[in-house]
Formats: C-alpha cells, sequence, structure tokens
C-alpha cells in the first residue's frame, strides 16, 4: 500500500509555536510597551548609583578598618589586610587561599581528597557543571516561562543556590592549621613516634613550612587535593635522595602532583625534611 | 519655512541656532548613522511592565565600568615585576592622593562585579529568559561569567604579596592536574618552571589586555542582541508576554493581580460583563 502523506495542519510543531510567541511578543511590545528612556532607563541608573556607592563603602571599610598600629594596611581589619607581607617563595609557611568567588571551588577539593579522585574535584565537576550550563537553553527547550509551570528548573535552580552557598560557607569558615598550633604538637611527635634527634630540625619545618596545609600527621593539619597521610611515610623507606627530588618538584617524580615545588627551601633544609620524613614510622609502642 | 508673516528677528535668531545645533549631528547621522542607531536605542520599546530586577544585567555593566576605569588608572602606578609590584602596591595604597580608593574599588569592584553577574543569571533563569530566540544570549553571558572569575584569578597575583603568591602556586598546580591540556596550561599560566617576573608579566598582560578585550566584545555582543531580540517581560505577565495576542486587548483584573488569565477565564469574563 502506498504511504499517503497526511495533511499536517492539526497541531504546530513546537519551532512553529515558538516562532509565532515571538512575533506575538513584538507586536505587542511594539504595540503597548514603554521606550527605554525615559522608563526603563530611570531604574537602570538608580540601580548603577548603588552599585557604585556600595563599592565605595567596601573601599572605604577596608581602608579605615585596615590600616593598623604600624601605619601600614597589612591589618587584618573588617574585609582583611589591604596587603600582606611580600611574596617570599623560600618560607612557606603561608596557607594559600583564593578569593571568596572561588571558596566553592576551594571546598569542591576538600570533599574530593583521595587522590584517585582529585581530579573529580579539580576538573570533573566544574568542568560538568560548565558544559551543562552553557547547554541549558537546549535541554529545556519547552516555551513555558511561568516559575509555577517549572517546577524541575525551579527544584535544580534551589539546589545549585543551595550547594553553591554550602560549599561557599564551608570555603570560608574551613578549619586552616595555623603554624603556630601545628610546631606546639612537634614535642608530641617525637614523644609517640620515637624520632631521632636528627629529626627534630625537620619536625619543625614541617610544622612551619605549610606542609599541614594539605598533608596530615599523627591528626594535625587538613588533607587537601589527595595530599596522603604523612605520620608513616618513613615506612615505606623512600629513601633520601628520593625525598629531597620530590620536594624539589613533585610532577617530576610523581607526574600530575598538584604539590606545590620546595626547591626554594634550599638543600639543608630539604635534606632535614627528608630526614624527618624518613624517621616517622607511624606511632611506636 | 512659510511664515503667514514678516518672521520676527527672534525667531530666525532661533531657527539658526536650530540648524547651529543639528549641523554637527546631521553631519554624523549622514555619515555614520549613529544619530539614528542612538536614537533607536534609547526610544525603543520595552514591555510595560520590566522590573527591578531587570536592572541586575545594567548594573552588572556598571560595575565592569567601574573596573576597567579604576584598572586604567592603576596600570598608571602599578609596576609589574617581582622587584618593584609589592611597593608600587604599597605606594597606592599609602602615599597616592586617592591610591586607596581607587584600589579599593578595584579590589572590591570586582567581587561585586562577580555577584552582579550572578544575580543576573539567576533572573534569567527565573524568568525562563534563556529560551528561544535567547539561547545564544545565554551562552555568550556564561562564557562573560567564565572570563570575568579568570580576570579575578589573573588580577589576584599581581599586589605580589605571600596570599599573591600562595593562592596562585595553588591555583597554577590545579590546572595542572587537568587531563590532557592539564600540564601545558599549568606550564603556560607559569612561563617557564618557577613562579617568577615571566608569571607575573604574563598574569598582567592577561588580566589587563586579553581577558578585558574578549569581555568587552562579548558585552558588545550580549547588548547586540538584547536590543536585537527585546527585553524580556516577566513570565506572569498578561502584558507584552505574547501571551495575549496584540490584537485582543488584555482582560482588566482585579489590581494587585498578576497572574496571566488562561484565554477561556478571560472570555467567559468578557461575556459575563456583556460589554461587547
Amino acid at each position: 500500500m502506498a504511504v499517503v502523506p497526511q495533511p499536517q495542519h492539526e497541531k504546530p510543531s513546537r519551532v512553529e509555536e515558538a516562532r509565532a510567541g515571538f512575533a506575538r511578543y513584538k507586536a505587542d511590545v511594539k504595540k503597548r510597551g514603554k521606550p527605554f528612556y525615559p522608563y526603563a532607563m530611570f531604574h537602570d541608573t538608580v540601580m548603577s548609583l548603588i552599585v557604585v556607592t556600595v563599592i565605595l563603602g567596601l573601599a572605604a571599610i577596608w581602608k579605615w578598618t585596615s590600616y593598623g598600629p604600624h601605619h601600614d594596611g597589612t591589618h587584618q581589619g573588617l574585609l582583611g589586610p589591604e596587603y600582606t607581607a611580600p611574596a617570599d617563595p623560600g618560607t612557606t609557611s603561608f596557607v594559600p587561599r583564593p578569593d571568596w568567588y572561588f571558596y566553592f571551588l576551594f571546598y569542591l577539593l576538600r570533599i574530593f581528597k583521595w587522590p584517585e579522585s582529585v581530579f573529580l574535584g579539580t576538573v570533573g565537576v566544574p568542568t560538568i557543571a560548565l558544559i551543562l550550563l552553557l547547554l541549558l537553553p537546549f535541554m529545556d527547550t519547552r516555551l513555558e516561562r511561568r516559575p509555577s509551570h517549572r517546577p524541575v528548573a525551579m527544584v535544580a535552580m534551589a539546589l545549585t543556590i543551595v550547594s553553591m552557598a554550602v560549599l561557599t560557607w564551608k570555603g570560608a569558615t574551613a578549619n586552616e592549621a595555623l603554624a603556630s598550633e601545628v610546631i606546639a604538637n612537634v614535642p608530641n611527635w617525637v614523644k609517640q613516634e620515637k624520632l631521632p634527634p636528627q629529626a627534630l630540625p625537620g619536625a619543625k619545618l614541617f610544622a612551619t613550612a605549610g606542609c599541614t596545609a594539605c598533608h596530615t600527621y599523627l591528626g594535625t593539619g587538613s588533607s587537601n587535593l589527595g595530599a596522603p597521610d604523612l605520620t608513616a611515610i618513613g615506612t615505606r623507606n623512600l629513601g633520601i635522595t628520593f625525598q629531597v627530588n620530590h620536594l624539589k618538584c613533585p610532577s617530576c617524580v610523581n607526574p600530575g602532583s598538584p604539590m606545590p615545588k620546595f626547591a626554594s627551601l634550599g638543600d639543608t633544609r630539604l635534606h632535614q625534611l627528608a630526614v624527618f620524613l624518613e624517621a616517622s614510622k607511624g606511632p611506636q609502642h | 519655512m512659510p511664515y503667514s508673516r514678516k518672521p520676527t528677528r527672534a525667531e530666525i535668531r532661533r531657527e539658526r541656532l536650530q540648524e547651529a545645533i543639528n549641523f554637527p549631528l546631521d553631519w554624523l547621522e549622514e555619515r555614520s548613522g549613529l544619530v539614528g542607531g542612538i536614537r533607536y536605542f534609547l526610544f525603543r520599546k520595552v514591555p510595560a511592565d520590566t522590573n527591578w530586577m531587570q536592572t541586575l544585567g545594567s548594573a552588572a555593566l556598571t560595575a565592569f565600568l567601574v573596573q576597567a576605569i579604576t584598572g586604567v588608572i592603576l596600570a598608571m602606578y602599578y609596576k609589574p615585576d617581582p622587584k618593584d609590584a609589592y611597593s608600587s602596591i604599597q605606594n597606592i595604597t599609602d602615599h597616592l592622593t586617592m591610591g586607596w580608593m581607587v584600589r579599593g574599588m578595584h579590589k572590591w569592584g570586582a567581587s561585586v562585579f562577580i555577584i552582579l553577574m550572578f544575580l543576573h543569571m539567576g533572573r534569567v533563569f527565573l524568568f525562563g529568559a534563556y529560551k528561544y530566540p535567547r539561547e545564544l544570549n545565554w551562552i555568550i553571558g556564561v562564557l562573560i561569567l567564565v572570563m570575568g572569575m579568570m580576570e579575578g584569578f589573573t588580577g589576584y597575583l599581581l599586589p605580589w604579596d605571600q596570599t599573591a603568591y600562595w593562592a596562585s602556586v595553588v591555583g597554577i598546580n590545579l590546572n595542572g592536574t587537568a587531563p590532557f591540556l592539564g600540564p601545558w596550561l599549568a606550564q603556560f599560566l607559569r612561563s617557564g618552571q618557577e613562579i617568577g617576573a615571566d608569571t607575573l608579566s604574563r598574569f598582567y598582560s592577561l588580566h589587563m589586555l586579553l581577558i578585558p578585550g574578549g569581555i568587552i566584545s562579548l558585552i558588545g555582543l550580549h547588548l547586540y542582541l538584547v536590543i536585537r531580540l527585546g527585553v524580556t517581560s516577566p513570565p506572569w505577565s498578561r502584558e507584552a508576554a505574547g501571551m495575549v495576542p496584540a490584537d485582543e486587548e488584555p482582560v482588566p483584573l482585579r489590581p494587585g493581580l498578576t497572574r496571566p488569565v488562561p484565554r477561556t477565564i478571560a472570555a467567559a469574563q468578557g461575556d459575563a460583563g456583556g460589554s461587547e
């Protein structure tokens, strides 16, 4: 039997409906709209003035609360210092912290802290989120725009806002170990791990050089970016040479490692660190 | 001009004044069409019921302009070299007249810009304004947001203090963990094996030439599409939403009731009123 093409004018296709809707919108705006100037432009101007005022206010608060007793801008203030100490690749007792709008990414890294899954936190989840965001208009092609008729979109929006807010908040309040607190634990490490005296300088260096920003040692520090616990790193007998080379350039020894290079600490201090790491055989009884 | 009587001296003067004012505008219009373009931009129709939420886009634009202006001023005094960067920041902050204000506005303007872009995106999502025919403008907007965050990342290193340095060390290393392109990207950002003078001038160049250039072009496209396609009306509005055909008058409702009315109910109300 021959297939007879059926006339298709009962129901317009989605594309036809969209085009007709947009033509109605254009005609409607032309007929009953208001000119941009002065109506919409008035609102825009008021809002812009508020924006500039808020920016000026933040600048002023930053200035007047961070101007410290030493007559410079390193005082903490309400909105943080105007600048911290000059960059010094040699001393790494500094906890790296991004600007606040990267906190959600920053905290995502702490969720995926197992070495095998770091990749998910650094690249996987953000890339997928970005692709979903870019493709949104092609995933949601319904013409309905009323929020009350778009339950899935509204739930997705609420979940996104809540998760971004939680991640930002957690990132902001993440408890970073302070060098001054970590160094207080060194005697305890010596006792528990029965560290030999020659490992002591390395232990102090380990506590102050920012290692505990990513690594943990006998429960001190916070694991970040997949950095392993170093309590018993010495049991792997990697050797002093390996430890020094790894500290100098982690990604050369261990490709893909996100750990910064510590070559700038100098050979003497790197050797001390290596001795400490090799002496760390876990709690001894 | 067809005067029914001889024009007075004041009338002749006014007419000449008008010609003098119009001459440069006509000159410009004849050669560029700019006057007509600006007139179209200013007097184009927007839906009568646009609301305050729809000012967020222009507010983000204002924040970007603040960044552009304060950035140009900062670039006049900032020195992108590890030896001088920190002291030039100190000089701007502590010694230059109003320097603290320009730097403070640039630093905090960045946060305000990012917040406003997110709020604007939320509004567009709520209004379903990314739907046909505005899909392309949503994509451009997402790209502007991403480039805005790249500005934040590259600008953070420039003061060359401890915060800046160590955040960038970790940030660059994180880029390096991406598969395939990661190591290349980290190498490109670092401009060598270590973070140093080359990294700083590279970040400076990205921060004040490449990325802002990209953002400005994308904002231009974004605005072009807004003007071409028109401003979306709130999804719940009866007017100008394309929900009521233009040749039908919208059905008057009790004031304050802003939900769209189904056509059938509207028709029934029309019957009951018996006004036709």
